[in-house]
């Protein structure tokens, strides 16, 4: 390709009808996308994770001490068998045919605005990853820690919020950048239930332009650069949160 | 069962069984205000197992801990109420590593006790300054020696005002250079009349500090004296036998 063709070729895919606007709003969708279902993954996952690593530390049986009613313990078992339930099946299958099942099926009935059935469809998907991460930093925590805030007189929810899950939050701050990055990139596929993500942007000026080559690489750089982002805004927060020095 | 005995904690027939083993099998004693209380005996006589049964971090298989009048034991009891009033220092020190020094003694009371944040700094950094520890306030634990983290972890728990201190093998974990100023702190407290029970290896505190040893085996209490009596003149062959291998 010589460079007047790549300026012409610039010139048709992006200028042209101002099809970089088409570029600009699928990459403002992705980010809305990812954003929402981000925050909502983490507060899925954030109450699985306690209420798994709550039913993990009682049946072992030696510190049995944070649940002494039998009705409690009931209801945490249920609890604890629905969540491996949602693990089972949204960790099963391709987030893909979540997407489909999520718009074709369950809001198929309902006018919901379909930027909101993504971050619904990535969020479910990903509170589940998230879960599974956050269970291990919470278990990754020395017992001793939660001993202490129970034997201050802290309650099981207060030793939680403000001994446990902090300490553990630092700790799978690395392995939860991978799964945002991942969330971010899986975002992609949204196209499929005809959102005009910025995969399905560059898709549709390729359509109309029959150039593959421009739009497919700028999205690829685009995603590079948010990805790059992502993992600096991380970096800055995990510098931060390591002030205490361990 | 009479609660209105005057002893701040009574023990009835404490019994905790893992499995097949029975870590504690049936103590009943009292722990009298003012009195500091040492028990030792061999690893794995349930020492830590009764200590912990105490505040119920243990929970126990059956008997009752009555504290300040109220069978905490009872399920309908809110423990996290009663825990305010029984400080507790673990082997491992267990500090919060995200915290600096001051945050780590002030959580609790401004959380619990319902205090602003100037007067639990306040009260935290006179209990620091009484260890000798006052220009570490902004500190965080890392930054910390072993007998610095085990000072600050005793007027932690201090800062809520306990009725009774729990210790648990609080010197185990230290270089033994830093035993001694732990230990300092421990009879400090023991002078000005804080109740204690001390579940340690150091014979000299047990000898000096003390108003009554206890010697645990196999879950049972085997013997319990004056530390007078209990050194010089050990009565039963359990107590002769270990004495003679750690003194």
């Amino acid at each position: 390709m010589s460079w007047s063709d790549f300026c012409s070729k610039f010139q048709t895919d992006f200028i042209e009808k101002g099809r970089w606007l088409q570029l600009a709003n699928g990459l403002l969708m992705t980010i809305e996308i990812a954003i929402g279902a981000v925050i909502l993954g983490i507060a899925i996952g954030f109450v699985i994770a306690v209420v798994r690593s709550t039913y993990d530390k009682n049946s072992k049986g030696i510190h049995n001490s944070s649940d002494r009613v039998t009705i409690g313990s009931v209801i945490l078992w249920i609890a604890n068998v629905i969540c491996k339930f949602y693990l089972t099946l949204l960790r099963g299958m391709p987030i893909m045919v979540f997407v489909l099942i999520t718009y074709f099926i369950i809001f198929a009935n309902y006018d919901v605005s379909p930027v909101l059935i993504a971050v619904f469809a990535f969020g479910i998907n990903s509170g589940a990853y998230v879960a599974e991460i956050m269970r291990a930093g919470i278990m990754s925590i020395d017992e001793g820690q939660f001993e202490a805030g129970r034997s201050l007189g802290l309650n099981y929810v207060q030793t939680m919020t403000y001994i446990i899950a902090p300490q553990a939050f630092k700790n799978v701050l690395p392995a939860l950048l991978n799964e945002f990055i991942t969330l971010l990139k899986e975002t992609s596929v949204v196209g499929y239930i005809g959102m005009n993500d910025l995969t399905r942007a560059a898709i549709l000026i390729k359509s109309d332009t029959y150039d593959a080559f421009l739009p497919l690489i700028v999205i690829a750089i685009i995603y590079i650069i948010l990805v790059i982002l992502l993992t600096k805004l991380v970096s800055i927060l995990e510098r931060r949160l390591r002030v205490s020095g361990r | 069962m009479d609660v209105n005995s005057n002893a701040l904690i009574r023990v009835i027939d404490l019994e905790k069984h893992y499995g097949s083993l029975h870590a504690l099998d049936g103590i009943t004693t009292e722990i009298n205000k003012g009195e500091v209380v040492v028990v030792i005996g061999p690893s794995g006589s349930g020492k830590s197992t009764f200590l912990r049964s105490l505040n119920l971090l243990e929970e126990p298989t059956n008997g009752h801990v009555i504290f300040e009048g109220n069978d905490i034991t009872d399920k309908k009891v809110n423990i996290n109420y009663h825990r305010q009033k029984m400080g507790m220092v673990f082997q491992h020190f267990n500090l919060f590593p995200h915290m600096t020094i001051l945050n780590n003694m002030t959580l609790a009371p401004i959380k619990l006790l319902k205090k602003s944040k100037a007067e639990a700094e306040e009260k935290a950094m006179s209990l620091l300054k009484r260890v000798g520890l006052e220009d570490r306030a902004k500190a965080y634990p890392a930054q910390l020696s072993g007998g610095q983290k085990q000072r600050v972890a005793i007027v932690r728990s201090l800062c809520m005002d306990p009725d009774v201190m729990l210790f648990d093998e609080p010197t185990s974990a230290l270089d033994p250079e830093m035993v001694g100023e732990v230990l300092d702190v421990m009879r400090d407290l023991a002078r000005d009349g804080m109740t204690m029970v001390v579940v340690t290896h150091e014979m000299g505190f047990a000898r000096e500090a003390v108003t009554r040893v206890v010697f645990m085996d196999g879950g049972k209490m085997i013997e319990e004296n004056t530390p007078d009596e209990f050194f010089k003149n050990p009565k039963s062959d359990r107590l002769k036998e270990f004495l003679s291998k750690v003194i």
